[in-house]
This record gives C-alpha cells, structure tokens and sequence, in this order.
C-alpha cells in the first residue's frame, strides 16, 4: 500500500481551551481533489490553519501525516517549503510590501539553489496573464486594499508559482461574483494533476461544478460525519446541511 | 599567523595607507567659557554682530537647566566640560578645488569626492571636524544664482542676507541646546534659491564626527525665494569601510560606480556607489582556513559567518583545542551577519562559490587544455632576430612528462593548424615544445597574460562552465601542480602570480573544491647548484577527495573556519562597496561581508544642530535627514521652517543610529494657504532613545498639515512620537491630520507617544490616529505559509512598515535605509 499524500488520524484540536476538532479523520491521495464542506463554525478553517501550523491552534490528540512524515514538530515555514500550501480564506494585508517582491522571495524560499532569478520575471507575468491579473497589480502592496476577488485571485497565483504538492484551499470561492470564479476555478483546474492533491473547503456547491472533485466529506461540529462521491455535494446543495444537524446534534 | 599586519590588497599601505597629519589650524580647549566663544568668533573674523549673538546664546546656555521631560537619565550623562567646540582644520576654505588645500585635498582625492560630484552631485559639502573644507556647486545653478555655501563662508559673502534671516526662525534663546548651538556653532551650509529657480537635483551634505569627544555644531539656513523648489539631504555619512572584492580582486578603493562584482551568492551585482571615509581604531584582521584569504575591517563591519558556539558538538573544548562542531548542526544553521569584532576563532565564514556562467562556443576543449599547458608552462615572446612570434612550453625530460609533450604539440597541431617544434634542452634537462604562430600568442596573452609572476585568466574564461573550466585545471595540473598521496589524495600547485592563485581558487571552488593558498616568501635560493633570487610563490592545496579540515560546502558555498583573527590600531581611510541589488553585502577576499555601518569612538559625542528654512510664498523646501549617527552619539537638534502663503515645507526625517535622539522638525504656517508636511521613521534597538516627532502651528488661514510618524523598537530600544498641532485663533478652516504608529518587536521595548492639540479656531478638521502593535502574528503565518523563515518574514514586514517613508527618498538612499534596517533586524528573532 502506497502512503497517502495526506493522512489525519483522531485529530483533536483545541484554541484558548475550546475543543473545535473533535476526532477528524480524513486520508487524500496524490492527484485527488477532496472537498470539504460543511456549515460555518463546523471547523474548516481551523482544519486548514492546523495543517499549514498556525500558532494559535493546539493539538491535542491524534496525528497528521504528510507523505509519511509527522507534521507536530515542524514549524510552519518548512512546511511550505516541503510543498503545502494554505490558499486563505482572508489574506492579511502586509502594508508596504509590493505582490512582485513578496512572491519572489516565497519562491526562492521554496525552491532554493533551483530558483532561477532570470526566469522569476518572464514565469510571474505568464501566471498573472493567465489568471486574468493586470500587470499593474504586481507593484500593490500584498492584500492591503484588494478587493475580495484580487485577494482569490492573488492566492491562486501564489499557488500557481509555488507548485506545491497539497494545495488547501479554505473558502477560495467565497466572495467571488461568477466571473471570477470560473477564472479562479480555470485556475485551480490547470494545476491540477497527478503531482497535486487538493483539499478543497467550501461551504457552497457550486465552484464544485466548475472544479470536480473526487471525493466530498461533510463536516458538522469538528467531525467529519459523512463521505462520498460527487453526488453527495448535489445532494446537500439540495437539502442543505439541516438534515446532518438534527440528526447529529439534536436540540438539547 | 605572523605578527606584523598584512593588507587585503596588494601595496595597500604604500597606496592608501595615508593619513593626514592633525595640522589645525586652531583647537579650541575642552570646555565651554565666554573666552573659547570668543576665540572662536575672532578666528572666523566674524562681525560683530555675530560675537554678540554667540555670547547672548551662551549666557542662555549656562542659564537654561537641561529639559526635564526628555530622558534624564541618558541626558544626565552628557560632560560638557569634556567637549571640543572647535576644530579648525586648515586655515583656509577653497571655492574650488584647486584652492582647496593640499592636505584635505589629498584626503578628498583619495575618498573619491570629487569623483560623486562629478558624477551626480550638484553640490557636495563636507563638514570635515567642525569646518567644511571643501565645498562647490554646479555650475548650472551657480549661473542661474543659487548659492550653496557652507554657512561661514555664507556669512562671510552674503552678510546682509544672513543677517535677516539668521536666528529668526529659531532664536538664540529658544532651548537649551539651539543656546549652544547658536554659541558655537561651526559649518554646516546655506543656501539661498532666487525666484522661480527649480532646483532640480537634490543638493547634498555629508556630515561625520572625527574625533572622539568631538562636538558637531553645525548651523543650515536655506531661504527659497517666491516660487523657487529646492531639496536637501542631510546624511550623516552612512559609513563606509574597507575591504577588497569581486570578480578580479581589485583593490576596493579603486572600484567605481558601475562596475560588476560578486555579491555574497556569488552572483554578479553591480555597484551602485562607493564610498570612503577616514578612520582611526582598530582593524580586524581575520584569517580563515587558507592564509592568503586574510581580509581586515572595521571591528563593526558585519561578516556572515556561522558562530561555533552555537554548532557544537557536545563534547567540550580543551586548551588550545577548540570544540567539536556537529556537523549537521553545521550544515543546518542559517549563517548570519555578526560583526567582525565579535567574530573568534573557530567561528565559520562563508566563501561563496561564484554563479556566473556563460559559456562560449570559442572555447573548445583543445583550446582550454592548451590553455591549461600554457598557463603552467609556457611563455610567449617574438624572436628578436626571427622576427617571429614565439610561444613556447617547457617540460622536463622525465618519462612522466612525456605524455604533456605528446598532447601539447597534438593541441597545437589542432588548435593553429600548425606543426610544433620538439626541442631538448641540454642546459636544464628539459623539453620544449614551440611554435611560431601570431594567432596562438594573441590567443594566450588575451586569456592568460604573461609573465610568471603576472598572468592572470580573463573573465570570460573565467565563466565559462565547470565541466569546461575542468579541462583548463587538468593540464595546468599536469605542469604547476603535483599530487601525492597521504591518507587521501592532496594536489599542491604553485604560481607566483597573486592574482591567478586567486582565480585558480574561485575555478576550484567551481568544480567543488575549497583549495587553501599560502604564501611562501622569496628570496635567495639555491636550485641545481644556482644561486637564484625566487619571487613569492602563492601555494594551493586541494583534495579532490576529501574536505579541507573543517570546511564544508553548504549549498553555493563553503563554510570555512576562522584560523586566526587579530585587533590591531589602525588610522587611514576604509572604504566601502555599494551594490545595486541584494544581498547588498560583497566579497572580501572571497568570504561575503556586508558593507557597512556607522563607525562607532569610545566616547560620546554631541551633536547639536540648528536647520532654519524659510518658505517665501509659492516656494517649496524638502528637507532629508537620514541620521545614522554612531551609537554613543547624543543627537540633539533644533528643525523649524517658516512658510509663507502658498508654500509648501516638507521634512522627511529618518533617524536610526545614536544614543539619544531628539528632534521634532517643526513648520510655523504663516500665510494663507501654507502646506507642512513631516514623515518621520525612527528604529531604536538596544541602549537607543528615539524622541522624535514633529510640530505643526498653524496662524493662518486654510493652512494644512499632515505628520506619518512611524517607529519600531527591539531589544528594550524606546521611541517616543512627541507632536504638537497648534491651531491660533485666526486660522479658520484649517486642516490638520496626525497619524502615528509604533511598530513592538518584543516585551521589552518601550513606545510612549505624546501629542498634543492646542486648538483655539473654529472649523478646523483635525484628524489623529496612534497605533502601537506588535509584529502581527497573522502576517507572520501569511509570510512563513510562503516558506519564509520567521526572521525574513519579520524583516519583510519591517520594510513594509518603512516603505511609505523609503519611498519618498531618492533610490539609493531608500536602498541604503532598507539595508540598515535589514542590518538592525538580523537576529532579532529565533
């Protein structure tokens, strides 16, 4: 049996002593796309922050795994640096630093000796074009007065550039009127690939329209409750997530 | 290690090891009394009005107590018995530089300031101790009436015109220290702009502090007339030290503006300026594992340099022993820059191995190992009664050298198209392989030069790929070098060129090899039964299979232990290197230095200045201060501008060295209509107050201002913002906003701001924000999910903070800021 791309097990995690990831397990494979849906305060967000290892999160049970190795130890730049990547549901902005100095630093971080200055300028112009992104927009100040499409925009090229090899895309649909998203999902689908896995959190069905994904987890209360193929995001776009809820959580 | 200092560069002290004999003219004593004052008014030949000025300033001075509200403690510690308030160094101030005297000239020639003036400085003045000595404008300006002299020179010239504005915007009495300043004052400049004059570039002044316990008391008055622009820029020359680098290893005070070198990736980066400055201290002399590499600076100049301490194996060190290193400690630690003083034995620095590569079709493998023979074996002259030009190789006569013959004349047969001559010498045994080909010499004196002592490879071979370069190192091998076994295999080659042991380095380095050069000294020597004078041979080791004692190579580059290091006394002028990208930090004798810092004396030093600007109607000043002043500096200075209707005053003010700081650039807006404007940067690390801000008075109608006051404070630094908006009563619709944050690297630190509203006018809009925060813990995540180690991401962020200051500032001072604030970040976390 290969090992997955991503392995959690019994994952619990808690911040400022409040239990929000009460057992999650979950295991992705290279070149899938998960999604991970589910009502807000299910804790999504907290799942992606633990795995990209936000300070603020502790854990305190159970175990994450990517490409075999142990996540708890390591801190979060060097996670980046072995390929994850954490698409933010709400980048900060970082007054003064332009998106074209941000960026190149990112990725000589996360290729080293293999970072090719001459080829930075020629590969980021190719992926802003791509994307739909104005030139202008590499002189800005990183997410300091974006609108809440540039801010998506921003992190798919950021995603594009750094290739890494489990992307997490918190909320990347959220905000977005139908045009960019389809641009934004035409961007997620270019990387797509056997190299990639994806796991795509999202509270909405419809980027699953654009982006097919190969499983669908729903998530209630920090657990994931059920998973299943790509019908099962139909079926809560229909439904609604009310049906989990009485029927996991029943009124007390 | 020998005793007797040795330079970086070759005939360093017969070149630039100078230094000017202390001829001044007059040294006032230590001290402050009505007679030092009035020596120095009668020295200056000044009118009398002005010695009056000086001693009602004085009697103020002993007057005033010291201010109560700005840091007592540091402030409590200034002697003021213990202070020159004059130097003069020479007796006569040039217009020109011709009549600038010999001596300072000298100085100036050789710190390269005529050459900046040249090049894009309108007007350079340097406040060399109190005078300034030299000083001119461009011609341009001059035609057009601008006048830019220094302020005794002004006086003197235009008496009428500094008598009516000087001491008006900040009189004699106003604090304590523009009181001694107004006693004592010395230098600094003036500048009058005629009417309508734009000036279009920003005119400059350089301003440093020599001696120890030396006094800084300069006085700037700049009157721009109706409609005129002007922009001045006040550093405190953001120092300069030694150091040799690049590509070639030229002597680093004869590198210029423009020329390549190679920055501490080993990529080429171009220099943006130079700079120079005198020196008088210690230098420190380190020598890493390989003697010939030694390299000497100033003791604060950083070096990237890995400490032993914090890579030790546990076991410890014992006598002369040093401790164990753990090697994947080694290898995992982030080298740092450390300045050189705090630098031991022991402790690695960093050769980085050079990047460039372009590769040229020209130069095929037969033409590199050809190459390779003639570098170690060959020599080129024209035969002189042949006529003919000659190169030649010589072999011995053994059997082992057999084989180089056979190739050598199968490369030239190759190369030239021509048959070489086999030649046995009967006098010394050996064989000579000849040719007489123009094209063979031009190509081997092109790339190789000539003269044992004297050859040096060019730069294109120099880039060419490794694996080319390999065949090139294989058959210079073959004839300068030798190999033998011991445990492991050890090559050994020799040449009496500095400058090719030196490239024979970097090529080795290339191919993955840190090779070690030493010296082995000429002199008399007996070969064959000759008596012979042999000229210094620069020996090279290297082990193809085996590191070099503790070195290792991580990543670009080779970690190479410090052998020796030693503090020696030393006066002269140190120079330094400015590149045009980062890392901005160079090469010196192959291990990667930063350049810079402020240079730093024993003991504390004053400054104590006074800037008055006047803004006639539709005249526009801008005032730039980056101070960078030493850290034992007490840097108190008195900043006021008048402006009149229409006119518009602009202070950008950055402050990062000195002790204790206080500065509050202040804008009196007397007519209608009148704009201020003060952004101020302050970073106060360890030991350091910054007690800045700024001072807004409106008095007259539809006048506005705007204060950005940013400050950021680490290591228990403290910065304080102190403003003050005051509004009169006439001054309707006035509009004024405040905006200041403070930037808390850690618990420590201290922010403390004060401002002040004295609002006495109806409809006025005052707008006023203060944010103190720590370094977010969210752009921290955001930059480190990028992969960004927590101290870049910290740095990145620190830049940020800074840009809407830095990008007011021409380029290479915002460059120049960037990288002093990098400077004061590096270690500041994790």
């Amino acid at each position: 049996m290969t090992t997955p791309l991503l392995e959690i097990k019994n994952l619990h995690v808690t911040i400022e002593g409040k239990e929000i990831l009460k057992g999650i397990n979950l295991a992705l494979e290279k070149g899938q796309v998960h999604a991970l849906m589910g009502p807000n305060g299910s804790g999504k967000s907290t799942l992606s922050n633990v795995l990209m290892g936000h300070p603020k999160y502790q854990v305190t049970g159970g175990e994450v795994l990517y490409q075999g190795r142990d996540l708890a130890s390591l801190k979060t730049d060097v996670r980046a640096r072995a390929g994850l990547f954490l698409a933010f549901q709400y980048p900060t902005a970082i007054p003064g630093v332009s998106v074209v100095n941000f960026l190149r630093t990112a990725m000589k971080s996360r290729f080293g000796e293999a970072f090719q200055p001459k080829e930075f300028r020629k590969e980021f112009k190719a992926a802003m074009a791509q994307l739909g992104i104005e030139e202008s927009f590499a002189t800005r100040y990183v997410n300091d007065g974006f609108s809440g499409g540039e801010k998506k925009r921003h992190e798919v090229l950021q995603m594009a550039l750094l290739k890494p090899e489990l992307a997490v895309l918190d909320e990347t649909d959220s905000g977005l009127d139908i045009d960019a998203l389809r641009v934004v999902a035409e961007g997620i689908n270019r990387l797509r690939g056997p190299q990639l896995g994806i796991l795509l959190i999202t509270h909405y069905q419809r980027l699953l329209s654009y982006v097919e994904p190969d499983v669908v987890h729903v998530m209630m209360d920090g657990q994931i409750i059920q998973s299943g193929g790509k019908e099962l995001a139909h079926e809560l776009e229909a439904k609604g997530y009310a049906p989990y809820e009485t029927e996991k959580a029943p009124a007390p | 290690m020998s005793d007797k200092p040795i330079s970086v560069n070759e005939n360093y002290d017969q070149q630039y090891g100078f230094h000017e004999q202390e001829k001044y003219v007059f040294k006032a004593k230590k001290g402050l009394s009505k007679k030092v004052v009035e020596e120095i008014s009668g020295m200056k030949e000044e009118p009398d009005w002005m010695r009056a000025f000086r001693l009602k300033a004085l009697e103020a001075f002993l007057k005033k107590p010291l201010p109560g509200w700005l840091d007592p403690e540091l402030l409590s510690q200034i002697n003021f018995e213990n202070i020159y308030y004059y130097l003069k160094p020479t007796e006569k101030q040039g217009k020109t530089w011709e009549e600038v005297p010999e001596e300072i000239k000298n100085t100036f020639d050789k710190l390269g300031i005529p050459e900046a003036e040249r090049k894009f400085l309108a007007g350079v003045s340097a406040q060399y101790e109190s005078e300034v000595v030299y000083h001119s404008i461009h011609a341009d300006l001059e035609k057009q009436g601008v006048v830019f002299l220094g302020m005794d020179d002004g006086l003197k010239k235009y008496p009428e015109l500094v008598k009516r504005y000087f001491g008006t915007v900040i009189p004699p009495l106003d604090n304590k220290f523009a009181s001694l300043n107004s006693a004592v004052w010395s230098g600094g400049s003036f500048i009058y702009v005629p009417k309508g004059v734009q000036v279009a570039i920003p005119l400059q002044a350089y301003f440093r502090i020599n001696a120890q316990n030396m006094g800084q008391f300069e006085r700037t008055l700049i009157i721009a007339d109706e409609g005129s622009s002007v922009h001045y820029i006040e550093g405190c020359l953001p120092a300069g030290e030694q150091v040799s680098t690049g590509l070639r290893w030229m002597n680093i005070e004869s590198i210029q503006t423009g020329e390549t070198v190679l920055n501490s990736d080993g990529e080429e980066a171009a220099v943006r300026a130079t700079r120079a400055r005198p020196y008088r201290g210690d230098l420190i002399t380190i020598e890493p594992l390989s003697g010939e590499n030694r390299f000497r600076l100033t003791p604060e100049h950083p070096v990237l340099a890995i400490r032993r301490e914090e890579v030790r194996a546990p076991r410890k060190s014992r006598g002369k022993w040093l401790g164990e290193v753990n090697t994947a400690k080694l290898l995992a630690a982030e080298p740092r820059f450390v300045e050189a003083g705090k630098l031991c034995r022991g402790d690695f620095v960093v050769f980085p191995i050079p990047q460039t590569t372009r590769d040229d079709s020209r130069y095929t493998i037969p033409v590199l190992r050809l190459l390779g023979f003639y570098l170690a074996e060959g020599s080129t002259f024209v035969h002189r009664t042949l006529r003919m030009p000659v190169v030649v190789f010589s072999f011995g006569s053994g059997d082992s050298d057999r084989p180089h013959v056979e190739e050598t004349k199968r490369l030239i047969q190759e190369v030239t198209g021509k048959r070489a001559i086999e030649v046995a010498n009967r006098k010394n045994h050996g064989t000579s392989v000849l040719v007489y080909s123009q094209p063979l010499r031009d190509l081997c004196l092109e790339n190789c030069g000539k003269g044992a002592a004297t050859k040096e490879l060019n730069k294109t071979l120099m880039e060419l790929p490794p694996e080319k370069q390999a065949h090139l190192l294989e058959t210079y091998h073959f004839g300068d070098g030798s190999r033998y076994q011991r445990a492991h295999t050890m090559v050994r080659a020799s040449t009496a060129s500095k400058a090719l042991a030196r490239q024979l380095q970097e090529l080795l380095a290339r191919q993955g090899h840190y090779a070690t050069i030493s010296l082995r000294p000429g002199g008399p020597d007996i070969i064959l039964g000759r008596r012979i004078t042999r000229k210094d041979q620069y020996i090279l080791y290297h082990s193809p299979d085996r590191r070099m004692g503790e070195v290792r190579r991580r990543g670009n580059a080779f970690l190479v232990p410090i052998k020796g290091i030693r503090r020696d006394p030393y006066e002269g002028p140190v120079f330094n290197i400015e590149l045009n990208r980062a890392p901005n930090a160079y090469l010196a004798s192959g291990f990667a230095v930063h350049n810079c810092t402020a240079p730093v004396y024993a003991s504390d030093s004053l400054h104590s200045a006074v800037v008055e600007l006047i803004a006639l109607p539709h005249a526009h000043i801008r005032y730039t201060t980056i101070q960078n002043w030493s850290k034992n500096v007490y840097n108190l200075v008195t900043k006021r501008a008048i402006a009149h209707e229409n006119s518009i005053v602009e202070w950008l003010d950055g402050n990062l060295g000195s002790k204790l700081t206080a500065k509050y650039p202040a804008v009196h807006l007397v007519g209608r209509k009148a704009r201020g404007e003060v952004v101020s940067v302050a970073f106060a690390g360890a030991g350091q107050h910054q007690d800045a801000g700024a001072k807004m008075v409106h008095s007259a109608p539809e006048t506005s201002s705007t204060i950005l006051s940013k400050s950021i404070c680490k290591d228990g630094g403290r910065a304080s913002y102190r403003g003050l908006v005051k509004v009169y009563p006439q001054a309707e619709n006035v509009k004024s906003s405040v905006r200041c944050d403070a930037l808390l690297m850690d618990e420590r630190s201290r922010s403390d701001t004060y401002p002040t509203m004295e609002i006495d006018a109806k409809k006025v809009s005052i707008g006023h924000e203060a944010t103190v925060s720590k370094v977010g813990e969210e752009q921290l995540f955001y930059l480190m999910s990028r992969g960004l180690k927590e101290s870049e991401a910290v740095t990145m962020i620190v830049n940020g903070f800074f840009e809407a200051f830095a990008k007011e500032l021409p380029l290479e001072y915002a460059v120049e800021l960037n990288r002093l604030v990098q400077l004061e970040m590096e270690g500041s976390v994790g």
